[in-house]
């Protein structure tokens, strides 16, 4: 069994185009074939033992729960993504699957068929929201797909900051769980994103998220990971205008036997762009990561500045770090630098606590909190700084 | 500083370096690959049934193993069109005056005796597929060091070649090492014995002549505990037309407490595939350094790794790879972490000009049981124009506790207030640019024996001819 043909039929009352679209994307996962260890992004993630047959059942057509700033600009537009594929086909159909492509794998695929709710934002040019819009996907019973995605449009000038929160009712729950982010920026928009994923000890979870980012546009994105047994994020940013500037944020704490994946690009293909990347995590247990991320500045990209750094803090001997900062620079004029390091708590570090009379525990939970302290205050707003300094709190003990 | 000796080195380039003399061989196999041809290089050396055997099986290896997929494009490469061996005078010459007249002119043009004289405790020059030229200092000899070609090693040390040829290098390991070591030929075999340092550097210099000649040499290095040696390598290869493959195999074993260090430069015509698989074991607080220098070939894919298998050992490479026009200069190097309180660094340094391209490729891998292991790499890139390009693809596997592991890079190209620096100073910006691109490549320069290290800041102005406007 599984998701299948006749699980698209219940998506029923969707616009032509739309279930035309899931059709063709159910045909790639068909065509498409299983990820193999030769294939360089899959050789240290295992996916032979995800079985989509276990997750028939699709969960939340559009039952995602969207926290509201008190009064919404005129012109925005802000419900759910299979209603504003009815309501705006004009602003959702050029763009939907058009920056995460539903043939770059069999999940991107997979989630192009049978995606199911997930938000649809527009922010006109010109305005100004405050308070940052909450998407809350929540998932109640185990077994089950959730299958979330998001669609951004910043107008020109435009500036606003939203998060996306993955929350699991129990703990233990098996699943299949997506949550796609496709952001386009306008020229000289500013935006905050934040996602934070907290399902699930026993749930799979893919997520693609890419941007593109015009002419001055700035993006703040921000990535908590903190659920599912495994957990493969891609963070993608294309920076298409003169001037646009993307910084790409993550933290992630792993734990048990917890297994986390991230692929990330800093596409330059224009000159005079910015991108600043920083993913940190720490690791306990048997926990197993993997970070991989490349930058590539294109032939033309001249006067690009790109920083990417992966930094893994193992706490515990039988976890796993597996780090690959890529470059592939085309251009001369550019100003690029990357790192990455894998290591233990500093013992000088812990020797300096100890000696002031706090406890091994106490000493290693405040290095552990020192570890997240300067990336967590870059989280573009206050709402989830408290989220995810709280989540964290819980998690470090 | 004021006075900037003439750089004026690329000229004269194809008189200097581009000649060839007019082949004249002993015996030349025909071109392409086969049992029968790999069964007359073995019958032809006279070797014992056990290589040949070898030789066959690591030919069907060959054969099986798929091209590489990633790396550098190598699907020009014609096997078939390839002579797999050539031997160039019968016997072997024991003094510089035996040497066959074409041969020492070769060497003449290079400069090889001159630069070397007064260092040279063994010349092994391998011209064509065989060492020809080769000379022991009498003192090693007393010390029981072993310094010869591969192929009188099998010959008249049986069982110690036997213990160790292939026990690093598998012939399965990859697709280049199976065809080295179905048709190998030549190349150096080192064995220092216990406690014995060499102190002055063993040296051999390898060539290609013959249009489309593989050169598939073989070096086994191995350092008894507590002993010492330097080998270097250095490569020139006249211009020739048609691509050249150049494979070659190196294995280092490095004892308890031995330490061994490889010096190469690299310096083939720029129609040669340069892929080469080196490797060293370390043991108990063994030391392994590489200092590898890439300058010349069309494609070279080179990643010297040391296997640190017991406490304490070490592991050092530092890189260089200069890419020109239609180049691409695949390289890095690996370290393998298999034991307790093992370091290891890598440091890369490369420059691509002229729509070159440099890759450094790396792998650190930290095995469960390598806890309190550290390792650190840093890699820089210098791109002098804007068609050149510049990778960095660096896979690190931390699977044990207690480690440190870390990575650095930059790219970057030639700064303007350096340039400016050197220009209002009254230096060209060509000449500017040659004295920058020589400083960033410092910290390997000075590693090289001083003759080396000229003929390397040489080849660097050679390169850097006409590179600016």
């Amino acid at each position: 069994m599984g998701l299948n043909a006749e699980t698209l039929d219940e998506l029923r009352g969707e616009p032509d185009w739309l279930h035309d679209r899931r059709q063709s994307a159910f045909a790639t996962y068909g065509r498409l074939p299983a990820p193999s260890k030769t294939d360089e992004e899959w050789r240290r993630t295992d996916v032979s033992r995800f079985d989509l047959g276990q997750y028939s059942k699709l969960e939340h057509l559009d039952g995602q729960k969207l926290v509201l700033p008190s009064a919404l600009p005129k012109g925005v537009i802000l419900k759910p993504l299979r209603q504003a594929a009815k309501d705006h086909p004009d602003l959702v159909e050029p763009r939907l699957f058009s920056l995460v492509h539903a043939d770059r794998d069999r999940f991107t695929a997979l989630h192009a068929a049978f995606f199911t709710g997930g938000t649809f934002l527009y922010v006109p040019d010109g305005v100004v929201i405050d308070q940052p819009i909450i998407g809350q996907h929540f998932s109640h019973e185990g077994g089950t797909s959730v299958l979330p995605h998001t669609l951004i449009v910043a107008g020109k000038n435009s500036r606003f900051d939203y998060l996306d929160e993955y929350i699991a009712e129990q703990e233990d729950e098996a699943g299949y769980r997506s949550g796609s982010t496709e952001i386009f920026l306008g020229d000289g928009s500013q935006v905050g994103y934040v996602a934070v994923q907290k399902w699930g000890r026993n749930v799979w979870h893919f997520a693609d998220q890419r941007a593109e980012l015009q002419k001055d546009a700035s993006l703040k994105l921000f990535n908590v990971t903190l659920g599912g047994k495994f957990s493969k994020t891609r963070v993608e940013a294309s920076l298409v205008g003169q001037g646009a500037n993307a910084e790409l944020k993550a933290i992630y704490f792993a734990s048990g036997d917890q297994f986390f994946d991230f692929h990330t690009l800093q596409d330059h293909r224009v000159g005079n762009t910015r991108s600043d990347l920083l993913f940190k995590g720490a690791l306990q247990d048997t926990a197993r990561t993997v970070y991989a991320g490349l930058i590539r500045i294109e032939k033309g990209a001249a006067r690009s500045d790109a920083y990417q750094a992966n930094r893994n803090l193992v706490l515990s001997d039988h976890a796993k770090a597996t780090s690959i900062p890529m470059l592939e620079i085309d251009n001369n004029d550019v100003r690029c630098t990357h790192g990455a390091t894998v290591g233990p708590v500093d013992p000088e570090h812990l020797f300096y606590l100890r000696s002031r009379g706090i406890p091994e525990t106490t000493a290693k939970r405040m290095l552990i909190q020192g570890f997240f302290g300067a990336v967590l205050e870059r989280i573009p707003f206050e709402h989830a700084r408290n989220l995810v300094e709280a989540e964290l709190e819980a998690r470090i003990g | 500083m004021a006075t900037v000796p003439n750089v004026d080195v690329g000229s004269d380039y194809k008189e200097k370096y581009g000649f060839f003399v007019p082949e004249e061989y002993v015996f030349k196999a025909k071109r392409g690959l086969n049992p029968e041809i790999v069964k007359e290089i073995s019958w032809m050396k006279q070797e014992p049934e056990w290589m040949t055997k070898m030789r066959l099986r690591s030919l069907e290896i060959f054969r099986k193993k798929p091209m590489p997929t990633w790396g550098a494009d190598l699907s020009v490469i014609d096997f078939e069109n390839i002579f797999y061996y050539l031997k160039a005078s019968d016997k072997q010459s024991k003094t510089w005056e035996d040497l066959p007249p074409d041969i020492k002119a070769t060497y003449d043009r290079l400069g090889v005796p001159e630069a070397e004289r007064k260092f040279l405790a063994g010349v092994s020059a391998q011209y064509e597929s065989e060492v020809v030229y080769h000379s022991l200092q009498k003192e090693l000899t007393a010390k029981g060091v072993i310094f010869t070609d591969t192929d009188s090693a099998l010959r008249d040390y049986p069982e110690l070649f036997k213990e160790y040829f292939g026990t690093v290098i598998p012939p399965a390991d990859n697709k280049f090492s199976a065809l080295n070591t179905a048709v190998w030929s030549g190349g150096s075999f080192i064995y220092v014995p216990k406690g014995v340092r060499v102190e002055i550097p063993l040296q051999a210099y390898f060539r290609i002549n013959a249009e489309n000649m593989g050169q598939f040499e073989r070096t086994l290095i191995i350092c008894d505990e507590g002993s010492f040696v330097h080998y270097i390598e250095g490569c020139t290869a006249p211009i020739y037309t048609t691509d050249s493959l150049h494979s070659a195999v190196v294995e280092i074993i490095v004892k308890k407490n031995a330490r061994c260090r490889y010096t190469t430069i690299q310096n083939w015509s720029t129609n040669v595939f340069n892929l080469v698989t080196k490797r060293a074991m370390a043991y108990a607080d063994a030391t392994m350094e590489w200092v590898d220098g890439n300058l010349g070939s069309q494609i070279t894919m080179k990643y010297p790794s040391v296997y640190l298998m017991e406490p304490g050992a070490k592991g050092d490479v530092l890189s260089v790879a200069f890419a020109g026009k239609g180049q691409h200069q695949d390289a890095g190097g690996k370290m393998i972490h298999v034991a307790p309180n093992t370091t290891s660094t890598i440091t890369s340094k490369s420059i691509s000009k002229g729509g070159g391209r440099t890759s450094y490729r790396g792998h650190i891998k930290m095995y469960p049981g390598a806890h309190n292991s550290k390792s650190f790499v840093k890699c820089d890139a210098l791109l002098l124009d804007d068609e050149s390009r510049s990778d960095t693809y660096p896979y690190n596997d931390v699977d044990a506790e207690n480690v440190t592991l870390g990575h650095e890079a930059t790219v970057s190209k030639v700064s303007d207030e350096q340039l400016f620096y050197l220009m209002s100073r009254g230096i060209t910006r060509s000449e500017a640019e040659t004295m920058i691109v020589n400083g960033f490549i410092e910290p390997f320069t000075k590693e090289l024996p001083l003759e080396y290290a000229v003929e390397l800041n040489r080849l660097i102005q050679l390169e850097m001819e006409g590179s600016v406007g």
